[in-house]
């Protein structure tokens, strides 16, 4: 993968950018700030942008916005945004574009799963992070969710992560089959149209756990 | 007086006058009483004198011109010319006769100076024009008098030589008979104007006049009384000069410095005082009499009885006799300071508020804009009663007048220059009124200093918030992003060590998992002090707050953003009041809103449970309520069986 980096901390960019370098990688750019990351994206081409979220000059959400600017014009490069802390609104709108994924900034040092969810985005699908889905997921008394049974709501989390079906089943150590059926029990519980597309199911499920989560 | 500059033409006639004056009395000295000689010195030079400076105030001003002419007269057709005629008659020098004959018919012409300056006073013109009348009539009357008089053989005594050198009997009887009439009349009829003009006056022309028509009465009792008793005690001699030389003076000040003198303290004291001199030369009198009948008219006890009775009386007496005058010819500074005096008793009573001393002031001093401005202590800006700052500046034609209370300055009251015609009525009503000014001081002040513990309470709060925000960025930018630097660089040491050494490998693991838990607890522990998701605003952060939430939450929010400080405050007071409705309340859900009603940003947090929260129990509600309170907002919570309300309304411009 040709990979951007944009963070602000100068350790962590060059941490990042040799992790992925020591992953066979190619770096082809890593910047301080979210000025001209978009100029940069267009300039290399690269397959993933990693940002961080806060950085300079307002620390607030520039990563976050830089990313909605490539989404615009570039729409097939995959954006990962990098976030200290999590934050469930910007999370959820920001992964309802293709390619889009959202994680923990410690989550990098699971170094395989980070790499895996990467060039997941990098090939336009999509990531959420566990701790975002968790939350969305929380323990409800009522509501369809409770209705599942423990097995499903783990295959609904992972879903929600934006695993495809095989990543699911690897993660579970099960056969695809198993997750297929799964699946379609979840999505029959709670009342969600089957679909064929891994990140339209995504942003299903994901409306669907906001909508619970907002009434 | 900065304005007067004496112009050389009347300040020329003073000095003749003086010139002349000073030879009259060289002439004279000796040979008539030394006091009569002086004091008529006096008269003269204090209307030339009184002339002399109203001139130069007032070029042109018929008054000045009319003293000045008065007193050059005076000295040279009176004064000089009698101390000519009594030295002359020492020395045998000649023109003796001629010049006793002169001063005799000398007082003759100051009928028309008089008719004058009634007509005239206090600005040097006539009411009407038909007056004028008056002034020929005088003029006929004195210029038959003049001669009527200068012939009268009955003035023989008057003479040196025993004898009217100019006596025509016939002649004289005629002319008096004919000018005297004309001479008194007109005089007389001369009064009908200046008491007209006084009756319509008001403001600096009724002060004036009342110099003026103070001096006249005084003249017009003084002159009379002491012709009566000229022979019977001599000392009443001295009076006809003084009541003289009190004229020009009393138009002096008219024209020149009414602002200065009280005149309505002068006439009440004058007043007062004869009265207590009359009142207490009778109990004199009267102790003296009966203790003479009780142990013998020459006793020494009865001198010293006397005046013991007299001490006695005398305080009370003078209390009481300035009390009655002052409630007869003093009325304004009399009603003044009672209504004044009523309005402090309203105040003891609680009928009235301290502030309302201005509106007193104003109804009692007669003036619609008069201010009262407060000095505050430390610091010493200048407030109004409701403790708004003001300019501490006088306008144009504003007078200001110093109040003070047990010898601290309050402040001041600022009023139309106008005012300052009634010092001494000013001073006395605010000294009566500086307790309500001090009282209403004290409020302000109160209020003021109240204000700023509220602001300083504001500015530790908000200080503790940006502290803690300091703290959240520093865990989360500085903390949190150098522990993942180090577990990345333990991860490369760990892929440049490949899968050689599965010991070094394992430790190398615990250490990164070791680090993911430290980043967790520190997130926790900087979302505690202050969600970072606040800065994306309060409806953001409400939301998140929903999503974490145990039970459903509902969130009536919009993106409205207000500003940071009252943010935060009232995502505490959301973050609290759920907290204490998971906790406490057994409620099934629970509605967050955060709305913007009349400039202030209302946040509720209801739920459906089972009540009993209060502010005054728990101590999460307490800390609330001193939160919100340091914004200056309010805060409540209406906790029944059908669930709890909590309410934080927060001032904010937005």
């Amino acid at each position: 993968m040709r990979v951007v980096i944009a963070e602000d901390q100068a350790l962590l960019r060059e941490g990042l950018a040799r992790m992925l370098r020591d992953s066979g990688h190619d770096v082809v750019a890593t910047l301080a700030d979210a000025d001209g990351l978009l100029e940069t994206v267009q300039w290399k081409r690269p397959d993933l942008v990693v940002t961080d979220i806060r950085m300079p000059p307002t620390f607030t959400d520039e990563g976050a916005r830089a990313a909605l600017a490539i989404k615009h014009t570039e729409s097939d490069v995959g954006v990962l945004v990098l976030s200290q802390h999590i934050e469930t609104t910007h999370a959820v709108s920001l992964v309802a574009h293709r390619g889009f994924g959202y994680l923990l900034k410690d989550r990098v040092l699971e170094v395989g799963e980070f790499l895996a969810t990467a060039e997941r985005v990098a090939s336009g699908g999509s990531a959420l992070d566990p701790m975002v889905v968790s939350t969305l997921l929380s323990p409800r008394s009522d509501g369809p969710i409770a209705r599942l049974s423990e097995r499903e709501r783990g295959v609904l989390e992972l879903m929600a992560q934006g695993l495809t079906n095989a990543g699911i089943a690897n993660r579970l150590v099960v056969s695809e089959r198993t997750v297929e059926a799964h699946v379609r029990h979840i999505l029959t519980k709670l009342d969600i149209a089957e679909r064929d597309d891994g990140h339209r199911r995504v942003l299903a499920v994901l409306a669907y756990l906001d909508r619970a989560h907002r009434t | 007086m900065r304005n007067l500059h004496v112009r050389s033409w009347p300040a020329a006639l003073f000095a003749a006058a003086a010139t002349i004056e000073l030879v009259a009395a060289v002439l004279s000295w000796g040979l008539e009483p030394k006091w009569d000689t002086s004091l008529y010195a006096v008269y003269a030079l204090a209307a030339a004198g009184a002339g002399t400076l109203i001139v130069s105030r007032h070029p042109g001003h018929r008054i000045g011109w009319l003293l000045v002419a008065t007193g050059v007269f005076q000295s040279l057709a009176s004064d000089l010319a009698q101390g000519w005629g009594l030295r002359a008659a020492e020395h045998r020098w000649p023109g003796g006769a001629f010049a006793e004959w002169v001063a005799l018919w000398s007082w003759v012409p100051s009928a028309i100076v008089i008719v004058l300056t009634f007509l005239l006073f206090p600005d040097g013109h006539l009411t009407r024009r038909r007056w004028q009348a008056v002034v020929w009539v005088n003029v006929v009357g004195v210029a038959l008098t003049l001669p009527g008089w200068a012939m009268d053989p009955s003035l023989d005594d008057q003479f040196v030589g025993g004898r009217n050198p100019y006596a025509f009997r016939s002649a004289s009887i005629v002319l008096e008979g004919l000018g005297m009439p004309l001479l008194l009349g007109s005089v007389a009829v001369a009064i009908v104007p200046l008491v007209q003009r006084y009756r319509r006056s008001s403001g600096v022309e009724r002060l004036q006049l009342r110099w003026f028509v103070f001096a006249s009465v005084f003249a017009a009792i003084v002159l009379p009384v002491s012709a009566l008793m000229w022979n019977t005690a001599p000392a009443v001699r001295l009076l006809p000069a003084l009541a003289l030389t009190a004229m020009p003076v009393a138009a002096g000040v008219a024209i020149l410095r009414y602002r200065l003198y009280d005149i309505d303290l002068a006439i009440s004291r004058t007043l007062a005082y004869a009265a207590l001199t009359m009142v207490l030369a009778g109990t004199y009198a009267g102790a003296a009499v009966a203790l003479g009948a009780a142990v013998g008219r020459s006793s020494a006890w009865v001198t010293a009885g006397a005046t013991l009775a007299v001490a006695a009386v005398f305080r009370p007496l003078r209390h009481r006799i300035q009390r009655t005058v002052d409630r007869r010819f003093n009325r304004t500074r009399f009603d003044a300071l009672r209504q004044m005096t009523g309005f402090l008793d309203d105040l003891r009573a609680g009928r009235a508020v301290p502030e309302d001393v201005e509106p007193t002031l104003r109804r009692v001093l007669g003036v619609d804009d008069l201010q009262v401005r407060l000095s505050l202590p430390h610091g010493g800006s200048t407030v109004d009663l409701s403790g708004t700052p003001v300019a501490d500046d006088l306008a144009a034609g504003q007078t200001s007048w110093p109040i003070r209370h047990a010898g601290t300055l309050l402040g001041t009251v600022v009023a139309p220059g106008e005012l300052a015609e009634r010092r001494s009525l000013v001073s006395k009503v605010l000294e009566a009124g500086s307790m309500a000014v001090e009282i209403a001081r004290l409020r302000v002040e109160l209020r003021h200093q109240l204000d700023e513990v509220e602001a300083s309470r504001a500015r530790i709060v908000a200080a503790a918030d940006d502290e803690r925000r300091r703290i959240e960025r520093d865990l989360h930018d500085g903390a949190q992003q150098r522990l993942v630097s180090i577990g990345l660089a333990l991860r490369h040491a760990q892929h440049t060590l490949g899968s050689g050494d599965v010991e070094v490998s394992r430790t190398l693991d615990d250490a990164v998992a070791e680090i993911t838990v430290t980043i967790d607890e520190l997130r926790e522990l900087a979302r505690g002090l202050r969600p970072a998701v606040l800065d994306a605003g309060l409806g953001a952060a409400l939301h998140e707050l929903a999503r974490r939430a145990p039970l459903p939450v509902k969130v009536v929010a919009d993106s409205r953003r207000f500003p940071p400080d009252i943010e935060t405050a009232a995502y505490f007071c959301a973050c609290e009041g759920l907290t204490n409705a998971v906790k406490h309340s057994r409620a099934t859900k629970v509605v967050l809103s955060a709305r913007c009603r009349n400039a202030a940003l209302l946040v509720s947090v209801a739920d459906d449970g089972i009540g009993g929260a209060a502010a005054d129990r728990g101590s999460g509600l307490t800390g609330l309520s001193d939160r919100v309170a340091a914004y200056g907002g309010t805060f409540c919570i209406h906790s029944n069986g059908t669930g709890t309300t909590l309410l934080a309304e927060f001032p904010c411009v937005s």
